[in-house]
């Protein structure tokens, strides 16, 4: 009803701006292919991360926590989801960054420097600047985490009990169990838990503002900023409200980014929800 | 093969003064009794008299419920499995258990019946052989030998439960615990599992919880009857059926509690 | 072979004392291990809020007084004074945007609920789905495209407020939605079957029931969009006054914090005054999520007859 109209209207003025064909998709000057390269370098490792820990407490939660223990815990774990990302950005950009800075970069140009990415190029960091891209991932982490860890501790508790002790009356260890019974079973509620965390790393706009150095241009190394969809937009926005043609052509530059934004985050998302969907009807069906 | 144990001439599985609490209650209450090879014993008894607690505590599957305490021994073949140094996924698998609905993991048919097999490393001749004979033995072969490689979840009701009763075989356990295996299936699907169970019986020790009194009738050699924890007394079929020596047997014999 | 036990023991796989092959120690420490390890990853998540809780507490608490809260900040934004007018602001808008996301989103949800049939309220239902989706950047820019510029209001509390109401919609409509859908159908019948009429039904019979959890939902919005910089960033401007009026200028606490970060946090009293912004943001967030967990707690209570 409204919200139909709601969304109709949305998506319409955004076209509205479409105007003149700026769909330049190379590098450089109106082009966006920087930012959702950026887009996908900081979501991407964010989501991996993000998804193995939350595996982790999720079978730690459903399989080995004795119950009350598990109730206990994961409130926690999404208390970090209720933190308003500004916070997130501040507490990145003052307390972590510093300490990325001047303690973690050192150490990791050192030891770290044979995986790729991870040695300094011509741009050394700074010393004692640790906004970058790696901070970015790392925060950005964080802030998935609880959505991939509520979902994937849903899709593990949906398993019904029967198999789980069938699987442990073969002889398995509990792990077993887990691993060949319960995550097979699982299977599509963990990648719907995977494609929503990704629709909301990308999507996350104030918080990598802050911490990643912003930069038109595609990093270096993990040290280096750069920039994403969400938050170029937020960043330069400044410019699409000049008064004059540039002004003008950069709110359709924003306008159209957006755009292509929205679009990447709609599939993700509706793709991740019917994911989740499937799990439950197909066990109804038998 | 599966035969006796040849230098051990006790019973398979020999259950003494067993005893479950949960909270302040007695789920079972001291309860005595012996199964020998080659027999099928179906445990009988009113909703709530232990029985799916009784075969629970055969393979230390009790230990999944937390709160439940175990006491008195439990011994197959003379060892007790709940000593110290006995290792629950050990006796799981000498102790094969199928439950009321059918189990089958979302993989397919062969993956279902090799998955105990897999858990130990097994060579895939060891698996080719151990699945084969099992699904023989479960009287699915016939049926599915031409397409092993479909999802188990496309079989039939029937179908399903005779695949957890192979994959259950397939690691060659000396015992098979049913609980209710049948209860869920329609008259055909339960004939053919019954049919199957009396082969088994020649084989292995089986021992059947029922609420159904004429199933026992069916296929035991001897009935064991619970109620409300105790052990009331167990005997050969016949004459448990006709000649109960407890009144309260009778009157659940012939349906009145 | 032991002598203790009097019958010869089992050898082979039947020996349940011996791992003959290996395998089951290994699996078993195996798992143990996991057992063990795992639970450690939870760390991951509370070592951080901790962390950050601490930091914000500690940068806010030592010049947070009455005075931060009750005097504007000074011109020049960064340079220190309080946060009057960023709270004030804050509160307005958010009172705009509940007013319209409820509007939306508690009539969208109570009628999908009771009117329509099941194939229009799947459609609405995804549609919803779809709204909460998209990233609060994008509704931003759309806020400042339609109301800022194409309604012409200007960076205002309107324009914020419609915007950010928008982006909370979907929550409410989904806690209307879902409450109204849990009234169990058996009061339902007993109310018309005692010749109630539909809008008596809603009114004395339902609503009641779906109260609470309706309630949750709403404050449950609110605590994510107090918070919101995205949607409030494109749609008005930091100012120094609380707002004069509808369609002047609104800031607020997200805001503040933000400008603060774009001038740069070098001064001692800006960086206070961002940690006190965000201190006083985490104070709100908190609040309104225990608030949402005792109306769940106390609903639980008082409704537990009806569901059974």
């Amino acid at each position: 009803m409204t919200v139909a109209i709601v969304l109709t209207l949305l998506g319409a003025s955004h076209f509205q701006n479409f105007g003149s064909a700026f769909f330049g998709f190379s590098y450089g000057s109106w082009g966006i292919m920087t930012f959702v390269v950026g887009s996908f370098l900081t979501s991407i490792p964010a989501l991996a991360i993000a998804m193995l820990v939350g595996l982790g407490v999720a079978i730690a939660s459903t399989t080995y926590l004795p119950k009350v223990l598990a109730a206990w815990l994961d409130p926690f774990v999404d208390l970090l989801a209720g933190i308003p990302s500004i916070v997130y950005g501040l507490w990145g950009l003052l307390v972590i960054a510093p300490y990325f800075g001047t303690t973690v970069f050192p150490w990791s140009t050192g030891h770290l420097s044979w995986i790729p990415g991870f040695a300094p190029a011509k741009f050394a960091p700074t010393p004692g600047i640790g906004t970058s891209l790696a901070l970015a991932i790392v925060i950005l982490t964080l802030m998935i985490l609880p959505i991939t860890t509520v979902l994937m501790r849903d899709a593990l508790k949906s398993v019904p009990r029967d198999l789980w002790e069938s699987g442990l009356a073969l002889g398995a260890t509990p792990w077993e169990v887990t691993r060949r019974v319960a995550l097979p079973y699982a299977k599509r509620g963990v990648w719907g838990a995977a494609f929503l965390g990704f629709g909301r790393a990308i999507g996350e706009t104030v918080a990598v503002f802050m911490v990643i150095d912003q930069i038109e241009r595609l990093p270096v190394n993990i040290y280096s900023g750069t920039s994403t969809m969400a938050s170029l937009i937020i960043g330069t926005f400044d410019n699409a409200l000049l008064t004059n043609s540039y002004g003008h052509e950069y709110l359709h530059y924003l306008a159209e980014l957006a755009i292509v934004l929205l679009a990447i985050t709609l599939a993700v998302n509706v793709a991740g929800r019917w994911l989740i969907r499937r799990t439950y009807t197909e066990v109804a069906g038998l | 093969m599966i035969a006796s144990a040849p230098s051990f001439d006790g019973p398979v599985v020999s259950v003494e003064g067993l005893t479950v609490r949960a909270k302040q209650q007695r789920l079972l209450d001291r309860v005595t009794l012996d199964f020998a090879g080659r027999t099928l014993t179906a445990v009988v008894g009113p909703s709530g008299c232990g029985k799916t607690t009784f075969v629970r505590t055969l393979n230390r599957m009790t230990e999944l419920t937390p709160g439940l305490r175990v006491e008195g021994t439990v011994r197959y073949l003379g060892q007790n499995i709940y000593d110290r140094s006995v290792n629950p996924v050990v006796v799981r698998r000498r102790m094969g258990m199928v439950f009321q609905r059918p189990t089958v993991f979302p993989m397919s048919i062969w993956e279902n019946a090799a998955f105990g097999l897999r858990l130990v490393h097994a060579t895939e001749d060891e698996i080719d052989a151990a699945v084969t004979e099992a699904l023989q033995r479960s009287g699915l072969w016939e049926e599915v030998r031409g397409d092993l490689d479909r999802p188990a979840l496309s079989l039939s009701g029937g179908q399903q439960q005779r695949l957890c009763i192979a994959r259950a075989l397939a690691v060659r356990p000396r015992v098979l615990l049913l609980d209710e295996p049948t209860s869920a299936l329609d008259p055909a699907a339960t004939q053919r599992i019954e049919a199957t169970l009396q082969r088994l019986k020649e084989e292995i020790v089986v021992i059947l919880v029922t609420h159904n009194v004429a199933q026992a009738a069916r296929i035991s050699d001897r009935i064991a009857f619970l109620h409300s924890g105790r052990l009331i007394e167990s005997g050969p079929t016949a004459e448990m059926l006709e000649r109960p020596r407890e009144a309260l047997t009778a009157q659940f014999i012939t349906g009145r509690i | 072979m032991s002598g203790a036990l009097a019958v010869p023991r089992p050898v082979g796989l039947d020996d349940l004392t011996r791992d003959r092959t290996g395998h089951v120690v290994r699996r078993t420490w195996f798992d143990r291990a996991m057992r063990w390890l795992l639970p450690l990853l939870y760390l991951v998540a509370i070592l951080p809020i901790l962390d950050l809780v601490y930091w914000v507490a500690r940068g806010a608490l030592p010049s947070l007084s009455l005075a931060t809260l009750t005097t504007n900040p000074s011109p020049g934004v960064g340079s220190g004074g309080g946060l009057y007018a960023p709270l004030v602001g804050s509160v307005a808008i958010l009172a705009v945007a509940t007013g319209v996301a409820l509007a939306l989103g508690f009539l969208g949800g109570l009628a999908t609920a009771e009117y329509l049939d099941e194939r229009s309220a799947g459609i609405v239902r995804v549609t919803a789905n779809i709204m909460a989706g998209t990233p609060s950047i994008v509704l931003g820019l759309f806020g400042y495209i339609a109301f800022v510029t194409f309604f012409g209001w200007g960076p205002s509390l309107a324009a914020a407020g419609v915007t950010l109401g928008i982006f909370m919609t979907p929550y409410i409509f989904r806690a209307a939605d879902l409450a109204y859908s849990s009234v169990p159908s058996h009061i339902r019948e007993a109310a018309v079957g005692a010749g109630a009429r539909p809008i008596q039904y809603l009114l004395r019979v339902a609503s009641p029931i779906a109260l609470p959890q309706v309630l949750s939902g709403v404050f449950l919005a609110m605590a994510i969009g107090v918070g919101e910089t995205a949607p409030i960033y494109l749609t008005t401007t930091a100012v120094e006054l609380p707002p004069l009026g509808l369609f002047a200028p609104a800031s607020a606490l997200p805001l503040y914090i933000w400008s603060g970060f774009e001038t740069g946090l070098v001064l001692p009293s800006a960086i206070a005054l961002a940690y006190e912004a965000a201190f006083l943001l985490l104070v709100i967030v908190v609040g309104l999520n225990i608030l949402v967990r005792l109306i769940a707690a106390r609903a639980r209570r008082r409704l537990e007859g009806l569901f059974q």
